[in-house]
């Protein structure tokens, strides 16, 4: 083709738009990322032939996993061809630990979530694919048109509100789901705004403790042996506490609660560096979750279960006890991709085996192998992220950087330690592993606005 | 049949095998990444960017790497010269102490403002806020790490 063939405006454009770079760590470890989600997509599909009374290795209906990583694969390119600089590892992680999420939801049933969109019915498997292509497109947009963050940063008490209008919005117009209430539809679509409304508040607490950092070395109470923050720290931490107790009360849904109030400690401590905030933080924690306990039945049982999943094994007991019965199953090298029972006969043997034990279910298949390399990838998420927040220049981004990271952090935490009955067991869902298209959002505007931070710092 | 079983355990193990190699992978790109941090020595403790403003000296975007104790006015003998008819010849300084900064005014005739208010004792500021000397718009930042 010759140079006159080509438009002029197309010319102009391209004239515009930076050379492309080459991301070579991105690309290799994509490569490797793809050929693990092969492998076990080969797998999943050969036992399902097994089971089938076929003995042949094969990759079944290439669809789900091409889909998914054409998707990331198109992620890579758009970054390649508007030459980033940016963190080249996130991508990678992120893009492993949704592919092994895609590999359980199209091994689960897909009868677990039917939803209709005009004459078409989507199951898990399709539903969780969708929402992970979307995820991966709000990466790709937040990772290269965002330039400059002045909007998160004047507008924090916006975004605050925006979060308590949500929260207020569930608690008029919820709909309640297994006794919780924390699901808000809009037609069609459902969704779980306090997934949302974490981010939100990361956003807020970054802008507000930022701006209010010089107080810290100036003003000091002191109580006792406690050294109190001043004023300014104590208001939104008695604030803060509120909100998880009316999420607990209200919505009846610990996880998010928990999460919430570990996140604000987090981004408080990252601000001011100061264990005696930590410690009040935990006092006034273990404070409200003694008079939860004393009050609400509900938290109570989370309680008894923890302590004794075998006083009630039929009721109460069932769902923790059938998690802890995967584990044992899986043992070291696992049973392998769809050998596993966590859908025994059509029905799951683990209620709630896709949102909140995905982490069980893999571990049974994949055993401690496939758990450790699972780990391993969210403490490198981790490990990055708090890189990004180290290397920016400036405080907001720091403690933004490191409230998104710490987040997902936390929230892993929270639910793998609750799968393995090390804490109680609190239903929130596993960063990108577990279905479910807000919580897969949320993450990815964490991702994508960690990818945009790492790219200014390169170019400082 | 058993030539099937055992390509199968093949293909569980090559899986497992292959999320290693990733994170093996990973492993690699971190330390190569620490190394090089490592290796770019710090001098600086922060960095003054400038913002905005009039004349040629200091340019916008101008970058100052910053020492414990930096001086900025209009007198030659500054760290940062700001030579603009508003800043005083010795106008402010910027200090640091421990773990934060510290900014003070050295009696200026126009003053140094900080978010918009003008600075009356030493104050804290952190990494990203800004301040003006004379009609110069400086931004404090963290160290390039």
């Amino acid at each position: 083709m010759t140079a006159q063939a080509i438009p002029a405006y197309l010319r102009a454009t391209l004239a515009r738009s930076p050379r492309p770079r080459l991301r070579r760590d991105e690309t290799g470890l994509l490569a490797l990322v793809s050929a693990a989600l092969l492998l076990g997509f080969v797998t999943l599909r050969t036992q399902e032939a097994m089971a089938a009374g076929h003995d042949e290795l094969t990759l079944g209906d290439p669809t789900v996993p091409l889909v998914y990583l054409g998707a990331v694969w198109a992620v890579h390119l758009a970054f390649v061809l508007t030459a980033r600089r940016s963190d080249q590892v996130l991508l990678p992680a992120v893009a492993l630990l949704g592919g092994l999420g895609l590999l359980l939801a199209t091994r689960l049933p897909r009868s677990l979530v039917l939803q209709r969109f005009g004459p078409v019915e989507l199951g898990l498997g399709e539903l969780q694919l969708l929402w992970l292509v979307i995820g991966l497109a709000v990466i790709a947009w937040l990772a290269i048109t965002v330039r400059n963050d002045n909007w998160l940063r004047l507008y924090r008490y916006s975004w605050a509100g925006a979060g308590i209008a949500l929260l207020l919005a569930v608690f008029l117009f919820g709909r309640e789901v297994n006794g919780a209430r924390l699901t808000l539809c809009v037609g069609p679509v459902c969704g779980q705004p306090s997934e949302l409304l974490k981010v939100l508040l990361v956003v807020f607490l970054a802008g507000y403790l930022s701006e209010n950092r010089g107080l810290l070395t100036t003003q000091r109470t002191r109580v006792g042996p406690l050294s109190l923050p001043p004023l300014p720290y104590l208001l939104p931490m008695l604030a803060m506490w509120a909100i998880a107790l009316a999420v607990v009360i209200v919505q009846r849904d610990l996880g998010a609660a928990l999460l919430l109030y570990s996140v604000f400690l987090a981004v408080l401590f990252a601000a001011t560096a100061r264990w005696s905030y930590v410690a009040l933080g935990v006092l006034l924690f273990v404070v409200g979750s003694l008079v939860l306990y004393a009050v609400f039945p509900h938290v109570r049982t989370r309680i008894d279960i923890w302590l004794d999943p075998f006083a009630d094994p039929l009721g109460a007991g069932y769902q923790t006890l059938r998690a802890l019965y995967a584990f044992g199953r899986g043992g070291i090298l696992g049973t392998g991709l769809g050998a596993g029972l966590p859908a025994a006969g059509g029905a799951p043997a683990i209620p709630a085996v896709h949102t909140d034990f995905a982490f069980t279910a893999l571990a049974e298949e994949t055993g401690y192998l496939g758990v450790a390399a699972i780990i391993g990838t969210y403490l490198v998420v981790l490990q990055r992220g708090l890189r990004i927040a180290a290397r920016s220049a400036d405080d907001f981004r720091a403690l933004l950087a490191a409230g998104l990271t710490l987040t997902i952090g936390i929230q892993t935490a929270i639910i793998i330690g609750g799968n393995a009955r090390l804490i109680p067991l609190t239903g929130i869902t596993a960063p990108y592993l577990s279905y479910g298209g807000s919580s897969i959002l949320a993450s990815a505007l964490a991702i994508g606005l960690l990818l945009a931070f790492s790219e200014r710092e390169a170019r400082r | 049949m058993d030539g099937f079983f055992v390509a199968l355990w093949i293909l569980r193990l090559a899986f497992l095998a292959v999320l290693f190699v990733f994170l093996y992978g990973v492993a690699r790109v971190l330390v190569r990444d620490l190394r090089r941090a490592e290796r770019e020595q710090r001098s600086e403790l922060g960095r003054l960017v400038v913002v905005a403003s009039e004349g040629d000296s200091p340019r916008p975007g101008a970058v100052f790497p910053l020492d414990v104790v930096t001086t900025i006015g209009r007198a030659a003998s500054n760290t940062v010269v700001v030579d603009d008819q508003f800043a005083s010849s010795e106008h402010a300084m910027l200090t640091f102490r421990g773990r934060a900064w510290y900014l003070e005014d050295l009696g200026s005739t126009n003053g140094t403002h900080v978010q918009g208010e003008r600075i009356e004792a030493p104050v804290a500021i952190g990494f990203g806020d800004e301040f003006t000397v004379g009609r110069a718009r400086l931004r404090l930042e963290r160290a390039r790490t």
